[in-house]
């Protein structure tokens, strides 16, 4: 069992450190029977709308799907609790024989009529897929008949994977947002892919409010459909989970003009260039001026916090596995800051550009993984000795078992992560488990 | 099905079939578990499992695809096995079907024929279960699976000695227990499932990914030639219930039971034992003396508990039984499951207890959602509730403790810990119970007996705000500054802030727009102006205007239609201003809504266009209203609005606030009718009222209506002027109007708030490729933006993100945008970057590098911070 033991057909999803001469096979479907730590599209475009908050989101499908999405992440909501209920269909096998067309338009029926709402997500699900239910039409009818947004989200599980379910959520979201793409401009950006998990989006807004940037509207973290709506009249678009919203950004690019840069408010390098480059992007001078400040006395702060801690991280070995080439890349450089060497990195989404940037920013005996399975993360932390592994709720008892510390990097945390505050967060977070007194008895 | 909603499972209570059967399997030793379906489904499982046991769970899946939905999975599921086998060498591997793999039609047994054909040497026992998330729930799934074992398995018909023992889903803790009471009671047993390792397992110094505790395929074969079967569940059905299948089969005899929980059920399970000659210890009966014990120290604290109890429904049946015995009153006992025996089983026994406590009112429910929990919790004022921690959102907010005991426990630790079987484990789940009562009233009795008792030096609510008189002086000598109340000639200006683009209703007579510098009329701007932009200019105004004292909010739309943009730009002036007047007029649809917000606000003043007080005359002035995300016309739509209005002037003229009503004159439909709305804006405390005359507008409905004339207004007010206060001055001003009422000067102010633009100057441009924003990333040819950088006065600056698509000649040449030629995207970038004098990528090749080279480009390959290597290229060009 304690062998690095790897099966054919994933070797070519593994590769080390900065050896050009591989390639690393990835954006591949995941290999059957090797207990992939992915989801499905359903889940990447449930997770992409959740934070809308006024919005009812009723899963079309058995109950499974609902019930296991039911509340589960940490997106906070600054008006509406609504988008903390999990609608259901509740297919039964009488509506897989017969169509679940008219259960889909009773429920929506019933929503409009008793709780006037401004916008429904209606999720299609692996069976909705195979049964063959119109779920354009039965919303397209109830659009007419209430004069509301109601917006089906094309999500069957098995059509891909779950980046494909982000596509499909932002397809929702230019539906949702398009009829108000002749608003008149107005001073201010929008803010992409950014969930408000533990209030990173309230940091990242009080950021612009101290540079003095106006946020039109925020996608979709604390959104809301009034809110969301205005998204078209902004100037710019800054994104920030670039994985998920892309699509979206280039989407708005094109067909509402409106041109987007990417940037990152994990880790104080990140942050500190993101907020220049809004400022210098839609401010003036003023503006400029005002991020400068607020960065260099936010700089000092940590700086003092950093030194602190560097003493009792330095020389400790990370393993990184998450959903995103870009979140690792930013993990990486974060390590990197704090004197910890990233042994182990491995996505479940990440394309190959992004690979190969990992590749320059790690060691040459890093071992590197697409779509990792529990087998291979067991085999690689030991034979690299990792003192931590980042991750998801899945990975963390196999750490544990493997005598490691964890730090969760995923949707259901309850702490910040974003943002000077949220760089403090994680040097502790990473602290707390690394150094505690527990590991001297295993 | 939810209380509220019927057609919709509103926070279901109830899991799906493979979740359940799952957990059965990982009661199995050396078994791996795969779903055959999407990869959805065995990941969310993982998840669940995960949080709440604390231990790895490793699910494999099939992985289906769009391919294997539409030919088929039977390739994905036999590589699945293959690869399955190879990771983990199990023993046993459980197939559990998904909805998509039963919708598709799978047909499992022949596809694990086919793998034994094809892979002789493969000796893995296979175990399928059918178990389609829409059939039923993890309830049904667990003994779903467990009836697929025993069938499955090759039984061993050989008489043996032993007592089968088939347990649902109980914790690992709960497990053991069983595992120790059987064996100090000398049975010779044989335990299934077994997930007292499997998913609570130690830590150890290596660890082993293939779960080897549980019970084996051995000892399951012996199952066949036990002596008896004791079946733990009281509602398995008899087609899946493996002690029927072992009796039908292989005629072993079984008894059923309730899960040994709480004093009746354990006594039950230990007869039982006693009968098939287990030997009761002297410890046993301490215990049972124990509990009996607790439960009469604890008894008048538990008379207080009004329990809710919800899970599945061997659970839920033995928590209420023990809840029952104690006299903690039931009032809501429910199943996510559809389980109609429950109600019976389980009213006389509650029925008890309310009859004793003088209850009237309980509730027993299966197929129930949390939706339908949460108002029969508040309804019948539950003071505690016992199930899993998926009622910790109505824990939060209803205020009523939650004990979790029953799986899924995501936000506590210790879900595989948990206690309830034997004695012992009903003492350990009574004391969470009577803790939580106890603490329950210990944190708020003195509150309570404070409330419902002591009277003495109560404030009168009204006071809040002060006293109301004080509040109609302050806002009388505002009344003093305000220019629309004190006619021409005023030396007052006020300031029509247009922040309210969007209106709620459409009137006959309006038509809303912009862009007009020259025409003055309500409804009319050239500019929407952000809040941020309202008071921008408004700290401009007041600067070159000190006479100004009100900031008024009259549209372009409704203020209230679009409340957040108002209250904003409110809330900012009023921080640099505490004593500007805010005056604010609207339709008053959302008056009703915004009122005591507006009051906060500082809004001291507040008109009201109200035209008609009888629906059918409205019916003719209004074309349609939008209220709360649904339109309404005719009849309807009037009868909405003005209930509104009247509402609305009522609550803010009980509070003080100066309410104006405008009437716009509408000759032959609302002329004859407006001494009657006069009447009514005097009965509802308004302070004045506006005729107005309508300004007919081109392309509204009423654009050809006859004007009223001068006259016919003045004479209209005069009647009127016996009812109530008239205004005779006004001018009907822009959205946007600036000045006193004699000198419009908003002119002069347009447009000041739009922004900077950029400064003409010797600058060097520089071209980043960067996929992620941060880093140099991007390979050049790849790029479909460049992010440009400018060095200028010694600074570097973020300038603009390019996007190359935008210079290509159409979708097809560009390769961002779906296939196209390699030669023609390298020449859109040329395009897109030509005015750069530098170009920093991560890598680039030779042909595109001479061409950039050869029309004065420089490139600079790294992967660094953008900042950073724009820095550093920039030394490199001075050079």
């Amino acid at each position: 069992m304690n062998r690095v033991k790897i099966l054919d057909e994933r070797r070519d999803f593994i590769t080390y450190g900065n050896d050009p001469k591989t390639i690393i096979k990835c954006e591949s479907n995941s290999v059957s029977g090797a207990v992939s730590q992915r989801a499905c599209v359903y889940c990447g475009a449930r997770v992409v709308l959740n934070p809308i908050t006024d919005a009812f989101h009723i899963v079309h499908g058995p109950i499974g799907c609902a019930s296991y999405t039911w509340d589960i992440r940490g997106s906070l909501s600054s008006g509406s609790d609504l988008y903390r209920n999990s609608f259901s269909t509740d297919l039964s096998e009488k509506d897989i024989v017969f169509g679940g067309e008219k259960k889909l338009a009773a429920a929506i029926d019933e929503v409009a009529q008793k709780h006037s709402p401004r916008v429904i997500f209606v999720y299609a699900t692996c069976i909705v897929g195979v049964i063959g239910d119109d779920v354009e039409a039965v919303c397209r009818q109830a659009e007419k008949k209430y004069n509301i947004r109601v917006i089906p989200v094309k999500s069957p599980g098995f059509s891909g994977n779950k980046s494909y379910g982000y596509k499909m959520a932002c397809d929702a979201i230019m539906n949702l947002i398009s009829p108000h793409k002749n608003r008149s401009k107005i001073k201010g950006i929008n803010i992409l892919g950014d969930f408000n998990l533990a209030g990173e989006m309230w940091i990242i807004q009080n950021y612009m409010k101290i540079i003095g940037i106006d946020v039109v509207s925020t996608i979709t973290g604390d959104a809301s459909y009034e809110t969301i709506i205005k998204a078209p009249s902004a100037q710019l678009n800054i994104v920030q989970c670039a994985g998920s919203m892309t699509y979206l950004a280039k989407r708005m690019e094109q067909e509402m003009n409106i041109p987007f840069i990417k940037i990152s408010f994990f880790g104080v390098e990140d942050t500190s260039s993101s907020l220049l480059r809004i400022a210098q992007a839609v401010g003036n001078e003023e503006n400029i001026e005002k991020a400068e400040k607020f960065i260099k006395q936010e700089e000092e702060r940590l700086k003092v916090f950093e030194n602190k801690y560097r003493k009792s991280l330095e020389g400790k070995k990370a393993a990184i596995y998450v959903g995103g080439g870009f979140k690792a890349i930013s993990l990486i450089r974060q390590f990197k800051s704090m004197g910890i060497e990233t042994v182990l990195v491995g996505t479940q989404t990440g394309r190959p550009e992004e690979y190969e940037l990992i590749r320059k920013l790690v060691g040459e005996n890093t071992v590197i993984l697409d779509d990792a399975n529990p087998a291979e993360l067991e085999a690689f932390i030991k034979e690299k000795g990792a003192d931590i592994l980042v991750g998801g709720v899945k990975e963390r008892p196999l750490a544990y078992k493997l005598g490691v510390a964890f730090c969760d990097h995923n949707h259901e945390r309850k702490h910040a992560l974003a943002g000077y505050d949220g760089t403090i967060n994680f040097i502790k977070e990473i602290n707390l488990s690394i150094n505690s007194p527990v590991w001297e008895y295993v | 099905m939810s209380k509220n909603l019927v057609n919709l499972t509103v926070n279901p209570c109830k899991m799906c079939m493979p979740m359940g059967s799952v957990s059965a399997f990982y009661g199995i030793r050396h078994c791996m578990t795969i779903l055959h379906g999407s990869q959805g489904c065995s990941t969310y499982i993982r998840r669940h499992m995960a949080t709440h046991y604390n231990e790895p769970v490793d699910i494999a899946s099939s992985s289906l695809t769009e391919e294997g939905t539409v030919f088929g999975g039977e390739e994905n599921l036999i590589k699945g096995l293959e690869n399955l086998i190879e990771l983990y060498e199990p023993e046993v591997i459980g197939i559990a079907t998904t909805c998509l793999a039963e919708t598709i039609g799978e047909d499992i047994p022949r596809i694990i024929k086919k793998f034994y054909k094809t892979h002789p040497n493969i000796s893995v026992k296979m175990i399928p279960v059918s178990s389609s998330g829409y059939s039923g729930t993890q309830y049904e799934g667990f003994f779903r699976a467990l009836r697929a074992i025993v069938e499955n398995v090759d039984m061993d018909t050989s008489k043996n000695d032993k007592i089968n023992i088939v347990t649902g889903m109980i914790s690992p803790a709960d497990t053991r227990f069983l595992k120790k009471l059987l064996s100090d009671m000398n049975i010779d047993y044989i335990l299934l499932p077994d997930i007292s390792e499997n998913l609570d397992g130690p830590h150890r110094e290596v660890y082993g990914r293939l779960p080897d505790g549980g019970t084996s395929i051995e000892e399951i074969e012996k199952m066949a030639g036990a002596r008896f079967t004791i079946e733990i569940s009281t509602f398995v059905e008899e087609e899946y219930s493996p002690a029927k299948y072992l009796y039908d089969v292989y005629g072993v005899p079984y008894a059923r039971c309730n899960l040994p929980v709480g004093l009746r059920d354990m006594d039950g399970f230990v007869e039982i034992l006693k009968m098939l000659g287990g030997e009761i210890y002297e410890e046993l009966v301490e215990e049972r003396g124990r509990y009996i014990d607790a439960m009469v120290d604890s008894h008048k604290y538990n008379a207080e508990g009004r329990a809710v109890i919800f899970g599945e429904p061997d659970f839920v049946y033995s928590a209420t039984r023990l809840c029952v015995e104690n006299g903690v009153m039931p009032v809501l006992t429910a199943v996510g499951t559809a389980c109609h025996q429950l109600e019976e089983m389980l009213r006389g026994e509650i029925q008890k207890v309310a009859d004793f406590l003088h209850f009237d009112d309980f509730k027993i429910l299966d197929k129930c959602d949390f939706d339908t929990v949460e108002k029969y919790a508040e309804e019948l004022k539950a003071n505690i509730m016992i199930g899993s921690s998926d009622g910790r959102r109505i824990e939060h907010k209803l205020k009523i403790p939650l004990v979790r005991c029953t799986f899924p426990i995501h936000d506590n630790v210790g879900g595989q810990r948990i206690r309830m079987l034997g004695y012992e484990g009903s003492i350990t789940l009574l004391d969470r119970i009577t803790n939580v009562l106890l603490s329950r009233k210990e944190n708020s009795f003195r509150d309570e007996m404070h409330k419902k008792y002591y009277n003495g030096n109560v404030e009168p609510a009204n006071d809040k705000n002060g006293n109301i008189n004080d509040i109609k002086n302050k806002i009388l000598e505002k009344t003093k500054t305000h220019p629309c109340f004190n006619g021409c000639g005023s030396q007052y200006a006020r300031m029509h802030l247009p922040i309210a683009p969007k209106c709620n209703i459409q009137c006959n007579y309006c038509v809303r727009k912009y862009d007009c510098p020259n025409e003055s009329r309500p409804g009319v701007t050239t500019e929407v102006l952000s809040p941020e932009d309202a008071y921008r200019k408004y700290l401009m105004v007041k600067e070159k205007m000190p006479n100004l004292k009100v900031i008024g909010i009259a549209g372009p739309g409704d203020s209230l239609a679009d409340f957040d943009n108002t209250k904003r730009t409110l809330s900012l002036i009023r921080e640099a201003d505490s004593d500007v007047t805010f005056c604010l007029s609207t339709n008053g649809l959302l008056l009703p809504l915004y009122a005591s917000e507006l009051i906060n606000l500082g809004v001291s003043h507040v008109t009201v266009t109200m035209n008609a007080i009888d629906p059918e005359i409205g019916a003719k002035i209004y074309k349609h209203i939008n209220y709360m995300g649904k339109k309404f016309t005719g009849i309807e739509a009037a009868s909405i609005l003005m209930a509104n209005q009247l509402a609305g002037l009522k609550m803010l003229s009980e509070k003080g606030i100066v309410c104006k009503v405008n009437i716009v004159m509408l000759k032959g439909i609302n002329d004859e009718h407006i001494p009657a709305v006069v009447e009514k804006a005097k009965e509802l405390g308004c302070e004045i009222t506006n005729i107005m005359q309508m300004i007919p507008v081109e392309g509204s409905v009423f654009e050809n209506m006859p004007l009223t004339s001068n006259k016919e207004i003045t004479h209209m007010r005069n009647k009127c002027e016996s009812i109530m206060k008239q205004m005779y001055h006004c001018r009907q001003c822009r959205a946007d109007a600036i000045g006193t009422l004699d000198k419009d000067e908003s002119i002069s102010f347009r447009g000041c708030t739009k922004f900077r633009t950029q400064k003409d100057g010797e600058s060097i441009l520089l071209a980043v490729a960067s996929k992620g924003g941060i880093l140099v990333d991007q390979h050049f040819g790849h790029a479909n933006d460049f992010y440009i950088y400018e060095y200028m006065d010694n600074r570097v600056k973020f300038k603009e993100k390019r996007s190359v698509t935008k210079y290509c000649n159409g979708f097809e040449s560009c390769d961002g945008m779906g296939g196209g030629n390699k030669e023609d995207k390298i020449d859109n970038i040329l395009d897109a970057i030509k005015d750069c004098r530098g170009v920093i990528a991560m890598r680039i090749g030779e042909t595109p590098k001479e061409k950039l080279e050869r029309k004065g480009i420089k490139v600079f390959m790294t992967y660094d911070k953008i900042e950073d290597a724009v820095n550093q290229m920039v030394s490199l060009i001075k050079k």
